[in-house]
């Protein structure tokens, strides 16, 4: 195939996507692409939040592996830089201050758009789906220009789904006509609830998950606009498109709201979602697989050779893929920011089996997530595997007393 | 260094050149000013205006450097020293009233009713519309009393009709289209002129080629990391202890040190509930 896309919704939930067994009908353009794509169902993060997930998704490494840094270690390897080595015009294209140049995500990039130029709304302080549409469009245009052009790798992340949850109307209506809220009553709902992490009215935490879907919907529709871009640049046919996430959301599952450092379903599990425009028939593949395993598979539609510094493996294809359980850590903050004092919690997860290990209290959980997908059953106590599944993460537990 | 890179530098200097005489050739040097903050590019700039001026025997315009009161002491040493070896008399340009306000101080606050007329007019200009603002270089209302206004009154003043500038097409994506010329129509506090940035062509690593193949002087603070100078507070070093030179200037951005950067990334996570 010609060109890789890498497309990532920040804090899309695997259980709103209609085609992940949800009925609001809030994705129907994703999901109406579902008979050109492999749907994989068991794919889970490498962190709950975008810093301790994108080291994953674009550096196939884990979050504290170099240490705990703000920024980007020069010692990670992006994908674009691998790609951009080999040939491939590389172009990334979002709204992530966490991603930005400062924090050192601009590596590698041909064209490199993080929108800190540009002026931001004061509520919603980053650009929505349409600039970034409109900016891959400019882009895309003038790429193709030629009819040789180079093939390329574009990343585009959209942040509509993101806090502070002030959707268009026209999406709310989609979701709940009978909500009748102003933007500044949204903010306000933002700054009184969600900051505070106040899950204790559950009527009120019911009406954010709303506004939250009708985010969903809006970017399913920018979603849209950019698969009818790649149509009228005429690269669809030539083009892969990678649909995921970085991490999920909480809406009160584990007592809680936002995406603090928990590694539970509702932040970790993601959807993934792999497009091919020559594909006539859907599959699913339930193979556990982690977002560490999207730059080799990158590599990997690519026709290039895999990249030593890589830690995961490409899921395609998918009988050559090594199924050894995944992992993943972040730091257990328990508000919107790490804090220097703010100890580090992981997790791994093998078939059906979810470990935990929080350092601030040593504590450590196991779920069944077959028998418990809420998982608010600890079963570490009373399991058979429990020795067996700590063992699987003491060396990076161990890892992290260098830090 | 090989043939590519110096045969390279000739045709970059030339077309500088180029449009150094043009400049010439419509203005008169002693309605024209140079303006240079000791970094790498405007040195490089004024290298290259002193070089036509002496092969066309004109006089060198003036030369002018803003103090916004929080420079490196690295820098303020390098513009005294060069500015002697290069026979050049240096104007310096400061809002002193602002620094007044302040005690000199950074990080004190300046209270907008204090300043003089000039610079209360001027925060109106720029629509900024709080009490009181901090005093730093590099923040919106600092910024712009301590470079933009001194800039204006200079050429208000001096009846500067052309200005030489250093700035490079490739420092930003927005400066891709830039013209070599740009003309600035009179506006409220802000006189006609024309400004004109003759190593628009230039690559930061060009520059670095050009420095090092003409033993040009520069700030040691390159020589330690620092890639882009700004107001001391807000320049960091790109990687710390690697000459400027020896850096990744084709992917990690020049201005990454610069907290301008940070400040806006940080606005919006607060924004975004992470702060």
């Amino acid at each position: 195939m010609k060109n890789v896309i890498l497309l990532t919704i920040d804090t899309l939930r695997k259980d709103v996507l209609g085609c992940y067994g949800n009925q609001n009908k809030l994705t129907p353009f994703i999901d109406s692409l579902q008979n050109k794509c492999i749907k994989f169902t068991n794919a889970q993060s490498t962190g709950p939040y975008t810093q301790a997930s994108f080291p994953g998704l674009l550096t196939s490494s884990y979050y504290l592996e170099y240490g705990r840094q703000k920024k980007c270690s020069p010692k990670r390897t992006l994908i674009s830089e691998v790609l951009k080595k080999s040939g491939i015009t590389t172009a990334g294209f979002h709204s992530n201050p966490y991603l930005c140049g400062y924090f050192g995500w601009n590596r590698g990039w041909d064209v490199f758009y993080d929108s800190m130029q540009d002026e931001v709304s004061d509520k919603i302080p980053y650009i929505k789906g349409d600039g970034i549409n409109y900016k891959v469009d400019q882009w895309l245009s003038s790429h193709i220009k030629d009819n040789h052009y180079r093939p390329f790798f574009l990343w585009t992340h959209y942040m509509d789904v993101h806090e502070p949850y002030i959707p268009a109307k026209e999406y709310l209506n989609k979701v709940d006509p009978s909500i009748n809220l102003s933007e500044d009553e949204m903010l306000n709902l933002f700054k009184e609830v969600i900051l505070k992490r106040d899950v204790s009215n559950k009527e009120i935490v019911k009406l954010l998950k709303k506004l939250y879907d009708a985010g969903v919907c809006e970017t399913d529709n920018y979603i849209k606009e950019f698969f009818s871009i790649l149509e009228k640049c005429n690269v669809l046919k030539d083009t892969v498109v990678i649909i995921t996430t970085d991490h999920g959301d909480e809406f009160g599952e584990h007592n809680g709201l936002s995406h603090d450092g928990k590694m539970y379903s509702e932040l970790i599990s993601s959807p993934l979602i792999i497009y091919f425009n020559d594909r006539t028939q859907g599959e699913v593949c339930n193979t556990l697989v982690s977002n560490i395993d999207i730059p080799p598979t990158i590599l990997h539609l690519f026709n290039l050779e895999s990249f030593e510094k890589f830690r995961g493996h490409s899921v395609l294809p998918l009988k050559n893929y090594p199924q050894n359980g995944v992992f993943g850590e972040a730091i257990g903050k328990t508000s919107n920011h790490e804090k220097e004092t703010d100890k580090p919690t992981c997790f791994y997860q093998e078939n059906d089996l979810k470990i935990i290990y929080r350092e601030a209290n040593q504590s450590w959980e196991m779920y069944n997530l077959q028998e418990d997908p809420e998982e608010v059953n600890n079963i570490i106590k009373y399991s058979s595997e429990t020795e067996r599944m700590k063992s699987k993460l003491k060396p990076q537990i161990n890892r992290w007393a260098d830090y | 260094m090989n043939e590519e890179v110096k045969k390279k530098n000739k045709e970059l200097i030339e077309k500088s050149k180029q449009v150094v005489r043009e400049a010439f050739k419509k203005y008169d040097p002693a309605k024209c000013a140079i303006t240079w903050t000791g970094g790498k590019d405007s040195t490089t700039d004024l290298w290259i205006i002193r070089q036509v001026c002496i092969e066309e025997n004109l006089d060198l315009p003036q030369v002018i450097t803003i103090d916004e009161g929080d420079a490196f002491p690295e820098i303020t040493d390098f513009l005294v020293t060069i500015s002697k070896k290069w026979h050049i008399d240096l104007k310096w340009l400061c809002n002193f009233n602002m620094l007044k306000c302040c005690q000199s101080h950074l990080g004190n606050d300046i209270q907008v009713k204090d300043l003089d007329e000039r610079n209360q007019a001027e925060l109106k200009r720029i629509e900024f519309e709080f009490k009181s603002f901090p005093f730093e270089a590099e923040s919106y209302a600092g910024n712009h009393l301590m470079k933009t206004v001194v800039l204006n009154k200079f050429i208000e003043e001096s009846n500067t009709e052309l200005l030489f500038m250093a700035l490079r097409r490739d420092e930003q994506a927005a400066r891709k289209e830039d013209e070599y010329f740009t003309h600035h129509e009179a506006g409220h506090l802000m006189p006609e002129h024309t400004r004109v940035s003759p190593i628009l062509h230039f690559t930061e690593r060009d520059i670095w080629d050009n420095t090092h193949l003409h033993h040009l002087p520069y700030c040691p603070l390159y020589k330690i990391g620092y890639r882009s100078l700004g107001a001391r507070s807000s320049s960091n070093p790109g990687e710390v202890g690697i000459p400027a030179w020896e850096q990744d200037l084709e992917n990690v951005p020049e201005r990454a040190g610069r907290r301008q950067d940070k400040e806006k990334a940080m606005e919006r996570l607060r924004k975004l509930g992470y702060m």
